[in-house]
């Protein structure tokens, strides 16, 4: 007699066993730069929420407000009757900020990617990634008929080399890629590889789930940060990191969003964002427009944090955005490393091999514009500590 | 506590410094030019760098040493024993050592169960070991002979060191590697021709696929060859008219598996429509069958450690038979692990002209997961 279940205790035991499962750390109150997490009081250097927006009072107020006059939920999918006001506003504000003919919200990001990738290119066509695109992307590609082409991190010679192979074989080409690589924090070459696409005609999808609200004039993206704004054919994004909400969006031409609502099964069937999300949505945008100090913060955050790291020994890689590893090298010495910090206040989780090189294991760190100066120093303070016990600085 | 078997062939590569092509049945020869013996300096750098990595990445795992007496093991290890490392001499060789001496000793080693057998030689030695171990038991050589083509080398001691801490430590994948050596009988008649053997276990860096932001996870080599099988047989079903050549070893024989029909793993398949319509096929029958069929695949894998796609273990794909199907008509697949270890491609054709053909290129395409495919650089 089979056991119809069993499966799922045998193959969570062994995670369990290989240290691979999730054990999920509990959030007392909200995401803010300093918060509670399993009962302890500490500041938090591993959420998305680049900009603080997450528990910005004016987000708050717009999300109260939307359930005061449009209730809790949308009834239904956007196609049928679940299409907000408040949706279409939150969209026009994107396009407005990214400075793209238009946009349109998804569920969620890897809805975006997972939605509307595989209604780019199918049989007869190519796919181009970078080698380090991130997981939603590759379920995306996953999803199609076509042919699949990868080039170095970041190296746009072997791209050049790709997109050249590929342009007498294949009808349609997309290059698809992280704006903001989230391992390392470094930005993807988007000027060269628009250009590179342009000479043979080749479609740009860039996830810029990372840089929206961080890179750019104001913090408007990876597009007005190459000054190729409305140029790239799909900007995709997520409301879950800097934007503090959560959903997916893509900014582009009109054709691409007329096109994407009409195709992308994750779109279609599934239910839309709550009238509260949606103004979330809005007023995100809205602040950004309206209090450019929150980038300003961010980026100041980041310096100052980043060149302290570097002053007292440690290796912070080659990152440029707010994302800043600090690599220590062997595997259990960045678990240690990341186990004394928690015990000394600072939340921020080990990425080991084989996430990385063997040799580059490391805390990822991902700073908040909320932080202080006088709760940087307490972090660094951490850092220095447990470095010196470790003797890793 | 890994429980790994030992041996060293001690007059490995003893031929080469003497301009000799190996040390095979050559051994006085190469004494009488002034040879030395070169495996104990290679087995210290690998034991020496294997104590210092299982120090530095903090391993625990204890390691006992099963291994012969004398030179063929027991000497390197008793100036290098430590406490994490012990070892216990399991055979006696006669004097002088013989191949015949290895494969007995393997043959000890698989009595004792071993997890991993360290070897110290060139591809005479692990062809000895291959012949008795197979594919029970995974083999990694500490490169030290005259010919070094077969797929289951560390790039250098050091590069085994590293491996074999791995592979201690849990983090490796078992995959295949061939078995290459010179081939005696054309050797006598005056050709060089390195043969395909057959195909070895060997421990592996696995494929890793993202599952969530911060985790990732092994995928089966098993799996990543069926995956590029699927992508292959999808070829073919888009044309049911083209002929499909298939070349040697598993990564292509997984094509044949995933077809259902029987293949030859060290020989040259034809299959139109999915089924096999000829099977360990020569030149002649190839030059035939290319008269017989105007639209042609032909589907091969690198063969060995050195990257090579043609001139190594599949001499019915000659000269004449490549250009009759035409250089942009080849589809490359190798699974990734084994591209991250041969970074460039290679062609020893034995015609110069067609060689030049695919140094022009510069790159070719290798799929290495399903449809996925990247540009790997043809080293001149």
């Amino acid at each position: 007699m089979r056991d119809p279940s069993g499966f799922m205790r045998t193959e969570y035991e062994d995670l369990v066993e290989k240290g691979f499962d999730w054990k999920l750390r509990t959030l007392e109150g909200p995401s803010a730069p300093r918060c509670k997490v399993d009962g302890k009081d500490v500041i938090m250097l591993c959420s998305n929420n680049y900009l603080n927006l997450s528990n910005h009072p004016r987000l708050a107020a717009a999300a109260k407000k939307a359930i005061d006059t449009h209730g809790a939920g949308s009834g239904s999918v956007r196609p049928i009757a679940g299409n907000l006001d408040l949706h279409i506003e939150a969209e026009k504000a994107i396009a407005r900020f990214k400075g793209t003919e238009s946009a349109l919200t998804y569920q969620t990001g890897f809805a975006a990617n997972a939605g509307l990738i595989p209604q780019l290119a199918g049989k007869g066509d190519i796919i181009i990634s970078d080698q380090l695109n991130h997981g939603s992307i590759i379920d995306g590609v996953r999803l199609t008929k076509a042919d699949r082409g990868i080039f170095a991190h970041r190296d746009m010679g072997e791209l050049e080399r790709v997109l050249a192979d590929a342009d007498k074989k294949y009808e349609k080409i997309l290059v698809v890629t992280d704006g903001v690589f989230s391992m390392d924090g470094d930005i993807q070459h988007m000027g060269e590889i628009q250009k590179l696409a342009d000479e043979v005609g080749a479609m740009t999808f860039v996830d810029d789930a990372h840089g929206e609200g961080v890179i750019g004039p104001d913090g408007r993206g990876i597009g007005a940060h190459f000054g190729i704004a409305g140029k790239i054919d799909v900007e995709m994004g997520t409301f879950s990191k800097a934007y503090g909400v959560v959903g997916g969006l893509i900014a582009g031409s009109q054709d691409l969003v007329n096109y994407a609502l009409n195709k992308s099964r994750t779109w279609l069937l599934s239910g839309s964002h709550p009238p509260a999300v949606a103004a979330a949505q809005l007023e995100a945008i809205k602040v950004l427009e309206e209090e450019p100090e929150h980038v300003k913060n961010l980026w100041d955050n980041t310096k100052y944090f980043k060149n302290e790291l570097i002053s007292m020994g440690y290796n912070c890689g080659d990152s440029e955005t707010p994302i800043t590893p600090v690599i220590v090298g062997e595997s259990h010495k960045a678990k240690a490393l990341s186990d004394r910090t928690f015990e000394l206040g600072v939340f921020a989780l080990p990425i080991v091999f084989p996430m990385v090189a063997r040799d580059a294991a490391r805390i990822r760190t991902m700073m908040n514009a909320g932080l202080t100066r006088e709760d940087l120093d307490e972090a660094l303070g951490a850092f220095e500590k447990a470095g010196k016990e470790l003797e890793i600085i | 506590m890994a429980l790994l078997g030992f041996v060293v062939n001690p007059i490995a590569g003893m031929g080469g410094r003497v301009g000799l092509k190996g040390t095979d049945d050559v051994l006085d020869q190469a004494l009488e030019l002034g040879a030395e013996p070169i495996a104990p300096h290679r087995v210290q750098i690998f034991l020496t760098k294997l104590r210092s990595i299982m120090e530095s990445r903090g391993i625990e795992e204890q390691i006992e040493w099963l291994t012969c007496a004398g030179t063929m093991g027991e000497s390197d290890l008793k100036t290098n024993k430590t406490g994490s490392m012990t070892y216990e001499v399991v055979f006696s060789p006669g004097e002088p050592t013989s191949a015949e001496d290895t494969r007995l000793a393997c043959k000890r080693f698989l009595e004792k169960d071993v997890g991993l057998i360290v070897f110290c030689g060139g591809d005479g030695t692990a062809r000895d070991i291959w012949q008795t171990v197979g594919e029970k038991v995974p083999i990694i050589g500490i490169p030290s002979g005259v010919k070094m083509h077969s797929g289951v080398f560390g790039m250098n001691p050091e590069a085994t060191a590293e491996i074999v801490a791995s592979f201690v430590s849990g983090e490796l994948d078992i995959a295949e590697g061939e078995i290459l050596d010179l081939d005696e009988e054309k050797y006598r008649q005056g050709e060089w021709h390195i043969r395909l053997f057959g195909t070895a276990r060997t421990p592996h860096e696995p494929t890793y696929v993202q599952v969530s932001k911060v985790q990732v996870e092994a995928v089966g080599e098993d799996a990543i060859k069926e995956e590029i099988a699927e992508s292959i047989v999808e070829d073919m079903e888009d044309d049911p008219d083209m002929l499909f050549i298939l070349g040697s070893g598993s990564t292509v024989g997984a094509v044949s598996k995933e077809l259902g029909i029987d293949f030859s793993l060290l020989g040259v398949d034809a299959v139109v429509n999915k089924e096999l319509i000829a099977k360990d096929v020569n030149e002649s029958k190839l030059l035939e069958l290319l008269d017989e069929h105007k639209k042609v695949k032909l589907v091969i894998s690198p063969i060995g450690a050195q990257g090579f796609i043609l001139g190594r273990g599949n001499l019915q794909l000659s000269p004449e038979v490549i250009k009759r199907i035409g250089i942009d008509n080849i589809t490359i697949i190798s699974p990734p692990a084994k591209l991250a270890q041969t970074p460039m491609l290679r062609v020893d054709t034995g015609d110069k002209e067609l060689d030049e053909m695919f140094h022009e290129k510069q790159y070719l395409r290798v799929v290495f997961r399903y449809k996925t495919m990247k540009l790997v650089k043809i080293m001149k």
